[in-house]
């Protein structure tokens, strides 16, 4: 048994809207896998019937080999769940918020007090552990929330966008312990529509679109997958917003964007596009500050699967998603 | 596969006792548990007692009733939506134990809310009204029992798909408040219609007055073996009515 998660045929309806579109996947043992997509994608009503929380209208997840539907008290006792907003007991303490869910997984009473020191100290919450969690900042919540749902020393975590919203160091400390986690043996699995998140994060993603699965593989074949969205990346002085018609109607440019002070063009072909930059820029008496060709990133083929801004992928349709919603009636 | 199925019985009655503490601890003290638990049960009574003729030990008799009624019955009803609205309840769905029991814990929450009240209750009628009570062993089994059984009624009510206390509340307002009158706490049952009587053998509150009757004043219309039994079973009922509920808002995600 290598699959933590084994996933058949998932399908969740709302009334006529159809929410996840019979979706199969797999997770790995000791793999980061990452699940991403745009806001109301499905990602969130996913993960919750993977947790137990939300009962699927049809289709099977089995954690661990045991499935949920039949018996999920043996799947949630290996899991952790970290949800979106920090589901701390704000008129406990730290240090009491631990106890309880400590109690809650059955954790032996005789390693209660060790394991969540340990936790409090690695979070950096220990000289505040007898400080009620309404007092706490958000980057703190999320830290306990996140110390609560390791307790137990799950093989297996959920963790639904655990960095937005937080500042660079608690962002930077999260993500390590997850990483650490992981090389201790948990399998995590992420949920997050943060693009750069799961590309240093993730051994695997998948791209979670109109509530169908649209991509699933690691970050770089799915890069190499996209070459046609690479990109030439210039900044020009002086630096002018009255460029981008000009740069437009180079040979080969499928999209032109704004980034700060940069130009990034994106094409098919970055090599026969190069010569035509610097001409541009000889032409006009304009100096080339930068100049480099870029792969696709990450973000790059999520915008391209999900049909949003840049891309030769053509957005889904109207007639697709109303056919989304016609397919179904029950729950 | 005994010792299994013992560990894991141990394991779930400490996650129900968990459950029930933290509960204490949590939401004992929010306004909302402080005026629908405490304040509003005192204040039905006094309006409906004051300047009327009953003594001293009718009226700790219908105290009782009343507060263990609204007492227990309200816990629920704000501290599931309370948990809802702030997160928490998904902790609790997601933690390794039956939703039995869960729903045990949260109906302990209530029982120990209302035994405590009621008993708090009791304890000025002894002391300062100088209240006899005919029967205190009945008396004690009734509170625990009527106070379980209530508080598993404002599960079900909670079990209402809605994170709003409001949204729950208010159905939960459009039942308690006529079982109040149709039960013989304000009007007792000798003086009702025959009609009305009918409705009152259908309302669980109705035993709990009964026996509340015949712990304090001594006598009662129905036996208090029957009394205990239809608390008990409605109890039984009302964890059934929420599980089922529970599993319908499941599948609704909440």
């Amino acid at each position: 048994m290598n699959n933590a998660i084994i996933v058949d045929n998932l399908t969740k309806y709302y009334g006529d809207l159809l929410a996840v579109d019979h979706i199969s996947f797999e997770v790995e043992q000791g793999e980061i896998f990452g699940f991403l997509g745009p806001n109301g994608a499905g990602k969130t009503t996913t993960q919750r019937m993977l947790t137990t929380l939300l009962e699927p209208s049809d289709g099977r997840v089995l954690i661990h080999g045991h499935d949920i539907a039949r018996d999920a008290y043996p799947a949630k006792r290996r899991m952790g769940l970290v949800p979106e907003e920090a589901n701390v007991y704000t008129e406990l303490s730290a240090w009491d918020n631990l106890m309880f869910t400590a109690q809650l997984y059955r954790v032996p009473g005789s390693q209660r007090a060790g394991r969540a020191q340990e936790l409090l100290e690695t979070f950096g919450l220990w000289e505040k552990r007898h400080v009620k969690a309404e007092d706490f900042s958000k980057g703190m919540r999320r830290r306990l929330s996140i110390a609560m749902a390791i307790i137990h020393k799950p093989a297996l975590l959920f963790l639904d966008e655990p960095t937005p919203g937080l500042d660079a160091q608690s962002t930077h400390a999260i993500r390590d312990l997850i990483r650490q986690m992981n090389a201790e043996g948990t399998t995590i699995f992420l949920t997050t529509h943060q693009i750069e998140e799961a590309n240093q994060l993730c051994s695997r993603v998948a791209i979670i679109n109109h509530g169908q699965i649209a991509a699933i593989d690691t970050p770089e074949r799915l890069k190499a997958a996209f070459r046609r969205v690479q990109s030439v990346e210039l900044a020009l002085e002086p630096d002018r917003a009255a460029y981008r018609e000009a740069l437009s109607a180079l040979a080969g440019v499928t999209t032109v964007v704004k980034m700060g002070d940069k130009w990034r063009l994106y094409t098919a072909d970055p090599s026969s596009l190069l010569p035509q930059v610097v001409d541009y820029a000889r032409a006009h008496k304009l100096r080339l500050v930068s100049l480099s060709t870029q792969g696709p990133s990450l973000e790059d083929v999520f915008l391209e699967i999900t049909g949003q801004e840049i891309g030769t992928v053509p957005h889904r349709t109207d007639d697709a998603r109303s056919r989304r919603q016609r397919k179904g009636g029950k729950r | 596969m005994s010792t299994i199925t013992m560990q894991r019985l141990r394991d779930e009655l400490a996650q129900a006792w968990a459950v029930a503490v933290k509960d204490v601890r949590v939401y004992y003290l929010t306004p909302p548990m402080i005026m629908f638990g405490l304040a509003l049960p005192l204040f039905l009574f006094f309006s409906f007692s004051v300047k009327r003729e009953i003594g001293p030990e009718q009226g700790m008799s219908r105290l009782l009733a009343l507060t263990t009624f609204f007492t227990a019955s309200s816990a629920g009803v704000i501290i599931i939506p309370m948990e809802r609205r702030a997160g928490t309840y998904d902790r609790l769905l997601a933690a390794p134990m039956a939703l039995a029991t869960l729903l045990i814990g949260k109906t302990l929450v209530g029982a120990f809310f209302a035994v405590a009240i009621s008993l708090v209750s009791l304890l000025v009628g002894l002391v300062w009204l100088h209240v006899d009570v005919a029967n205190p062993p009945l008396l004690i089994t009734a509170l625990v029992l009527a106070s379980l059984s209530f508080s598993a009624l404002g599960l079900v009510f909670a079990s209402i798909p809605s994170r709003s206390v409001g949204n729950i509340m208010m159905p939960s307002t459009l039942i308690r408040w006529p079982l109040l009158f149709i039960s013989g706490i304000f009007i007792p049952l000798s003086e009702m219609s025959p009609w009305a009587l009918a409705v009152a053998y259908l309302s669980p509150l109705t035993y709990a007055q009964e026996l509340m009757n015949r712990t304090v004043l001594g006598e009662s219309l129905i036996a208090p073996w029957l009394s205990l039994t239809v608390l008990l079973l409605s109890g039984v009922v009302f964890l059934a009515a929420a599980a089922w509920m529970h599993r319908r808002s499941r599948r609704l995600g909440y």
